[in-house]
């Protein structure tokens, strides 16, 4: 889509040029289109910068020499050359053009080409689509953009990390992030893998500034990435940024926008019972199931330290300070993003650049939780001679983030919140002046989550240069040479650190981090066009690719601190350095052939030949070749001009690219020895004075080759009614063998895992976008664009024998690749169920189970119970503008897909959850309910049918529906109905579908302003506004784990966000 | 080909550099650079053994197999979370992942290395595989009594392609251990060696003590065939202690340090899930036992208190000092198991020196663990009192708190006498641990099928 930005810049170029003075006449006329006069309508007398627009009326009047041609263009129209004859007056009906086609898209390497062209999908994303949007990562702003495409951001928290797929996954264990490619240049953009504790830490594509962004095509399938041989596998996406070319005067762009974030939903607590165990309050104890709040009050005991209104004593025994709820969210704060970003370019015919400076600080929901960020940019290009230009981009980014634990850690926030017991508040104060901790527990347990933020903190920073020249010569019209090469440079530096009395650090921590990474890339072309008639022409990119990739990171540690509050890696008895690397070249030669037939019939075809270091020597190279075909068929005589079908497309490509293997995975290394286990932090070395080195449990493989992908798909691009209603189908299938991977393997071998070619997967479907522009008034203009997504993602094999891998979680439940099965599927314990899929609900008096209830199936080990992959998505974005108003909102859909609520499972245990507060239950003397005295809500009768486990271990069922009343009381929580007491995870399982106002923005674009103000718009935005979901815990869209391949997990994670914010860009 | 004659100099100049350096980067792909500059390929005997050492101490000893099986013992009590699941006798196969991966992955894969580097042709240490070969029976012994059969001829060998070993059935093991240890001694007298025994954080290279230690550990193993042997095992267990270890400063212990804590001192400082047990801390009650204000801490009543088996009890005593402080060490072996496995020997065989050697076990014990002899208090609950195989293996439980051998003593001798946990979720307290799921996931074609009730081959 032609942007509405492009088309006032071209009017500025018009305006800004000096109006030449030559001997002519004056013609005038009126230009109109099917609905009627057009105003600003550009008329330009050809091959001069001489020109005028059309006013509001359609008219125009411009000084000609007689033979003269006036060029008329207008946004979405075909140009027209109308050569000036006899008469002075020349009328003009503007003809729509098919909108977009002459749109030209960056493709692999840089290669700029016609969307028309493409025989395969490319989605492009403009400038407006991303920067009102109120996210600092630029991939959250692509959510909902496109189809084929999916993005989770991992959790609310300011730097959160974001996770995006293209077409599903190509690699089981590895990445499966898609390339980033700026101005050409491959940057690092992927990390924020987490683990299941610790903190976020950011994707370093957020180190992208959104403002600095002139389109972005996202390059979905193997055809369209081929020329990017062993990067290709996971897609790509390009952006470009903005620059001064077209410019011929100065540009000042001024854009400030300030918003505000606040926690969205959160999982409900119940509000009714007191900390404390079996109906009695016990001050410390881990639970809320004590007595009814209600009936308790405080009895002022100053000598009980942990709560400054004394001990919960029943009712009349105390003070008269009735006991209260606290609200544990309580603790969220109002977040707060402010963002301002200049730029200044400017360009003439000998060169041009564009410089951006911009800040953004952002304070989290969570207190402390900070994330900032700082950006630099310089793109110049000038003119060396007639046919020859050279360019340089400089970048430079410092993001720097405080993150604040979460997830399963006893210092995770939201874990200490929602464990916390009902009636202790936190807030009033978390530390003791000897600086022990107060909380919950009595000082076990975990960490006040006001400790937490305040004690705890992971401090990130990141300073970031890239930057590269390059250049172009022109040597015939037939040939040119041109010349990228890059750097991507960055330092990561981090601070983690717990001050002493810390539950997970009791003696304190510190661990100092520095990383630099480093990507050099090289890209030369060579490129040729001929046309041999004028239904025939060809062009050939002939191309070599340098690349390499370097990793360093320095980790140290110290542990216990000596002096409090002194971070300082000496500050210790004790302290640990460990340094790691990692460093890969690669080299590619590659040709890119394109045959055109009478703009109808496009043949493109590619090749690539790559080597990497990375390979054992003798397979160190593979051949990447790729076809498509773009078909114009309303090209054909016959069907030109129909004013029903006014262009029409097929596409079909088929593609075989791939991965490689990272750095040293051809042999075995010994690495610094640890032990540990699943409960402690364990220890490590030095130990008694001495180093201490193990084998590394992965066995390298000196027999690896280059893993591939083949792919194909087709499609077709139909557009109707003057291109007013579009429709975009493609069906693609990407079929991924020899998938290198991190083979587990028994570890009786004396090895957790073997590097191997082993798996293969499958990954297809349809993409389909549907674009609408149902009202088109010169005041009112209806947009709509809706894309569908549905494709499925199958793992075929596994090494043999291995019919799955671990991919992340815990011990249960866990995300695995599974053969067979969608890949991340969540694996975890089952009830004991009949032959017929029914729970079985205990029916045998005799044995250890409760009756009325269901019963773990341990024996059976970890079944699939879900996944967190949907069936569809779909997002339906709408834009209604009038006059100078727009608004646009965007609504994602999700449908289907599964995710883990550890959170309320959790929860359950302690008593805090919400679905804890039916608990109070009466027995008579035989053990039976007493119904008179249970309050009847209370009952509840557990889906299943009646069985019991045979002393053999076999399930014995009559089949009959279950009918027996029981409550889900403490024993049944602290139970089989929690994580805690040996529930299955099966049952945290919920569905995480949603419905979701994406973004939502009305913007206001200001009338111009003298000759100062060239253009202004002030808009406010929402995020997240409304969000529809059956999922019980916080906004489905997050992972423990962050950006990683392990999706599906909510064990106490940071919650989600809505945002609303207030913009204005200025352009002076 | 008009064209041609535009290209100006400067131009040629510049494509001729730029396929000159295309051409030039053909040692662009250099294969060196796929070897970890940071990681070494290979590494001295004498810093894997510290590594395989700590291991043992912190996941033979620790939370992965001592905490669950004391559970069990009721030595200690599961009183939240987890542990309070392993209190109901719940352990599912996922569950014990973390110890078979340190006991295969990390200790035996690096003690296999150790012993192979030790016979290196040309740089023989037999010393030090001797001490290997201690190392690798002592935990080969404590992973097949929880186990039963586990794989040992074909494991270790991922590096020659065996990727699913098979099961050895656990008479073969404790042949194996028993070879193992005899090949041990005879190592460990050897003079010549191309390189000392270094790097031991247990012994400091004393090669008698590791030869002692080699005859302990034998003793252990050969009584605990008591069961299939008969008097052959009490025969062979006293031919073994006889060279065994002499005195509480022979015991084969694991150090932990500041920087390198105890294993349950992290699970009470991380975790806090576990009480003493109530069995445990009411025997030590009834006899006023010096030693435990070493094993447990104070309740919150300022009592020693236990938790009963499956009641929940989080204001019982937690882990006392000689169990869980940051740098209490852990025994892989003690002189006071030894002596207890010589009077057992003894009485069962009607050997004169079972009263003796049950006495010298106590009090080691109460020496090793109060650092003080306490001779009046054993002068008055112990000595004289006619030893029989329930006082022998009570006061073994006593000495044994926090190490894996009274549930091996429990399943082989039914003491001391336990009744089940409450709430326990299978009928009787289990009899083994289960295979791991990452052997039913990669090698389930060789894992036998257990229930938690069902007994290993000594036990049977």
């Amino acid at each position: 889509m032609k942007t509405k930005f492009n088309g006032f810049l071209t009017l500025l170029l018009v305006l800004l040029v000096q109006i030449t003075f030559a001997q002519e006449k004056t013609v005038t006329g009126k230009v109109s289109d099917a609905s009627g006069p057009l105003p600003g309508v550009t008329v330009l007398i050809k091959g001069t910068k001489t020109g005028t627009q059309t006013d509001f009326d359609g008219n125009y009047s411009i000084k000609a020499n007689t033979g003269a041609v006036l060029q008329f263009s207008f946004i979405g129209m075909k140009t027209i050359d109308q050569p000036v004859g006899a008469s002075n007056s020349i009328n003009i009906v503007m003809q729509e053009d098919a909108q977009s086609l002459e749109e030209v898209v960056v493709t692999a390497v840089g290669i700029s080409r016609r969307e028309k062209e493409l025989g395969y999908n490319v989605q492009n994303v403009s400038a407006e689509q991303i920067n009102a949007k109120p996210n600092a990562d630029i991939v959250n702003s692509l959510a909902g953009a496109t189809s084929g495409v999916q993005i989770v951001s991992s959790s609310g928290e300011a730097g959160a990390s974001t996770y995006m797929t293209i077409r599903g996954s190509a690699s089981i264990t590895g990445n499966n992030q898609p390339l980033f490619i700026v101005n050409g240049m491959p940057i690092i953009s992927g990390g924020g893998s987490s683990g299941v504790g610790g903190t976020n830490s950011s994707s370093r594509s957020i180190d992208i500034n959104p403002d600095d962004v002139a389109s972005i095509s996202v390059l979905k399938g193997g055809a369209a990435t081929a020329l990017y041989g062993v990067r290709a596998a996971n897609g790509a996406v390009i952006i470009t940024t903005k620059s001064g070319k077209n410019l011929t005067s100065k540009k000042i762009e001024f854009h400030s926008s300030y918003g505000i974030d606040q926690v969205s939903q959160l999982p409900a607590m119940q509000k009714k019972y007191a900390q404390g165990l079996n109906g009695t309050w016990i001050g410390g104890n881990a639970n809320s199931w004590g007595p009814e709040i209600s009936s308790l009050e405080y009895n002022g005991d100053a000598t009980y330290k942990w709560d400054p209104f004394g001990r919960l004593v029943p009712e009349g025994t105390g003070n008269g300070t009735p006991a209260k709820y606290y609200n544990p969210y309580d603790f969220f704060q109002d977040g707060a993003v402010s963002k301002n970003g200049i730029s200044i370019s400017n360009g003439n015919d000998q060169g041009n650049f564009f410089f951006s400076i911009s800040n953004l600080q952002q304070e989290g929901i969570i207190p402390n939780n900070e994330y900032g960020r700082t950006t630099l940019r310089l793109n110049a290009s000038t003119k060396l001679s007639e046919n020859s230009t050279f360019g340089a981009d400089l970048a430079y980014t410092n993001s720097r983030a405080v993150q604040i634990q979460k997830g399963s850690n006893v210092s995770g926030i939201m874990l200490g919140l929602l464990r916390s017991a009902t009636t202790f508040d936190n807030s009033a104060g978390y530390e003791f002046p000897d600086g022990t901790q107060r909380n919950y527990r009595n000082g076990g347990g975990y960490d006040n989550p006001y400790w937490t933020a305040n004690n705890i903190k992971f401090d990130e920073d990141v300073n970031r240069f890239t930057g590269g020249i390059n250049f172009n010569i022109k040597f015939a019209e037939w040939f040119n040479v041109s010349y990228n090469g890059s750097v991507d440079w960055y330092n990561r530096r981090y601070r983690d650190q717990f001050k002493i009395g810390s539950r997970g650090n009791p003696t304190g921590y510190l661990a100092e981090y520095q990383y630099f990474g480093s990507v050099v890339n090289s890209d030369l072309l060579f490129n040729f066009q001929k046309e041999f008639s004028d239904d025939f022409s060809t062009k050939l990119t002939l191309g070599n690719n340098f690349y390499s990739s370097y990793g360093k990171s320095l980790f140290a540690n110290a542990t216990p601190l000596s002096i409090p509050d002194f971070y300082q890696l000496n500050n210790t008895s004790n302290n640990t350095a460990s340094s790691g690397v990692g460093q890969s070249k690669t080299m590619a030669v590659f040709a890119d052939l394109q045959l055109a037939f009478k703009d109808m019939l496009f043949l493109s075809l590619t090749g690539r030949n790559d080597w990497a270091t990375t390979m054992p020597e003798a397979n160190d190279d593979a051949f990447y070749p790729s076809a498509s075909l773009g078909f114009v068929f309303t090209e054909i005589e016959g069907l030109k001009n129909n004013s029903v079908l006014s262009y029409g497309k097929l596409r079909a490509s088929a593609a075989k690219t791939a991965n490689i293997a990272p750095a040293y995975q051809t042999s075995n290394y010994f690495f610094a020895a640890t032990a540990g286990d699943g409960w402690t932090n364990g220890v490590n070395f030095p130990y008694q004075g001495q180093t201490g080195f193990e084998v590394g449990t992965g066995l390298g493989n000196p027999d690896l080759k280059h893993e591939t992908q083949e792919s194909w798909e087709v499609g077709a691009d139909l557009r109707f009614l003057h291109n007013r209603l579009g429709l975009d189908v493609t069906y693609f299938k990407n079929v991924n063998t020899d998938l290198l991977m991190s083979v587990p393997i028994a570890n009786s071998s004396g090895f957790s895992s073997v590097f191997l070619n082993a798996a293969s997967m499958e990954s297809k479907g349809i993409e389909i976008s549907l674009n609408a522009n149902p009202i088109k008034s010169e005041d009112f203009n209806w947009e709509f664009v809706a894309n569908f997504t549905k494709f499925t993602n199958i793992v075929t094999a596994l090494s043999e024998g291995v019919d799955n891998v671990f991919l992340g979680g815990f011990t249960t439940p866990q995300v695995r690749a599974v053969v067979g099965q969608e890949y991340r599927s969540i694996f975890g314990e089952d009830w004991y169920r009949d032959s017929a899929g029914n729970v079985l609900i205990n029916d045998d008096p005799t044995d250890s189970y409760r009756d009325g209830y269901p019963m773990t199936n341990t024996a059976q080990g970890l079944v699939p119970i879900g996944d967190f992959n949907p069936d569809w998505t779909a997002n339906i974005t709408n834009t209604m503008t009038y006059k100078n108003l727009s608004l646009s909102f965007l609504i994602d859909i999700k449908s289907g897909g599964q995710m883990y609520n550890g959170t309320a499972f959790a929860m359950n245990s302690f008593g805090t959850s919400e679905r804890t507060v039916n608990r109070e239950v009466y027995y008579n003397a035989d053990g039976s309910i007493n119904f008179n005295t249970t309050p009847a809500q209370n009952l509840v009768v557990m889906n299943g049918v009646y069985g019991h486990i045979a002393t053999d271990g076999s399930t014995v069922s009559n089949g009959v529906t279950n009918v027996t009343p029981v409550v889900q009381d403490q024993a049944w929580f602290q139970g089989q109905g929690s994580n805690f007491g040996g529930g299955p995870s099966s049952a945290a399982m919920e569905p995480a579908d949603w419905v979701r106002l994406r973004d939502i923005t009305l913007a206001y674009n200001l009338p111009k302003i003298g000759k100062v103000l060239k253009e202004g718009q002030i808009y406010v935005t929402g995020k997240n506004l409304w969000v529809s979901t059956p999922y019980s815990g916080i906004d489905p869209e997050t992972n423990l784990s962050g950006a990683d391949n392990a999706q599906g997990m909510d064990y106490f994670n940071s919650p989600g966000t809505k945002s609303y914010m207030v913009g204005v860009k200025l352009t002076f | 080909m008009k064209k041609i004659n535009n290209f100006n100099i400067k131009n040629l100049i510049l494509v001729f550099t730029l396929v000159l350096m295309a051409t030039s980067c053909s040692d662009w792909i250099d294969h060196d650079l796929n070897t970890d500059p940071d990681s070494p390929a290979d590494v001295p005997m004498n810093l894997l053994l510290p590594s395989i050492q700590q291991k043992m101490g912190y996941s033979l000893l620790g939370n992965d197999a001592v905490r669950t099986n004391n559970i069990w013992t009721q030595h200690f009590d599961g009183v939240d979370r987890q542990s309070y699941t392993e209190a109901r006798y719940q352990i599912t196969p996922a569950d014990v992942n973390n110890l078979w991966s340190s006991v295969y992955t990390g200790m035996m894969i690096n003690t296999s290395i150790l012993i192979n580097k030790a016979k290196t042709e040309g740089a023989e240490s037999p010393n030090f595989a001797g001490v290997g070969q201690v190392l690798m029976a002592t935990t080969l012994g404590i992973t097949t009594d929880l186990f039963g059969d586990i794989p040992y001829s074909e494991a270790l060998s991922g590096s020659q392609n065996i990727l699913k070993p098979a099961y050895d059935s656990q008479e073969s093991i404790y042949g194996s251990i028993f070879s193992l240890l005899d090949e041990a001694v005879v190592n460990l007298s050897s003079t010549t060696n191309a390189f000392q025994v270094k790097g031991d954080v247990c012994y400091n290279g004393n090669v008698d003590k590791w030869k002692k230690a080699a005859y302990s550990i034998k003793a252990r193993h050969t009584l605990q065939l008591s069961g299939k042997k008969g008097n052959a095992a009490y025969t062979d267990a006293l031919a073994a202690v006889a060279n065994g270890f002499s005195s509480n400063a022979d015991d084969l212990k694991v150090p932990f340090e500041d920087a390198n804590r105890n294993p349950i001192f992290q699970f009470m400082e991380q975790r806090t899930d576990i009480r003493m047990g109530g069995t445990f801390i009411d025997m030590l009650l009834d006899s006023n036992d010096p030693r435990l204000p070493f094993y447990a801490a104070k309740d919150s009543d300022g009592n020693y208190s236990g938790s009963a088996a499956g009641s929940q009890n989080p204001d019982a005593s937690r882990p006392g000092s000689y169990i869980a402080s940051f740098n209490s060490s852990v025994s892989l072996m003690t002189y006071s198991e030894l002596k207890f496995i010589e009077a057992e020997a003894r009485l069962m065989l009607g050997q004169a020196g079972a009263q003796q050697a049950y006495e010298a076990a106590v009090a080691a014990s109460v020496l090793r663990v109060t650092g003080s002899a306490n001779t009046a208090w054993l002068v008055a609950n112990i000595n004289g009192v006619p030893v029989t195989l329930q006082n022998i293996i009570e006061q073994k439980y006593i000495d044994g708190v926090s190490t894996n051998q009274p549930y091996a003593d429990y399943r082989r001798t039914g003491f001391p006498v336990l009744t089940i946990a409450q709430g326990a979720l299978i009928p009787s307290i289990p009899v083994r641990f289960p295979y791991p799921q990452s052997e039913f996931d990669y090698n389930n074609e060789n894992v036998p099928t257990v229930v938690l009730t069902d007994k290993v081959w000594w036990d049977q």
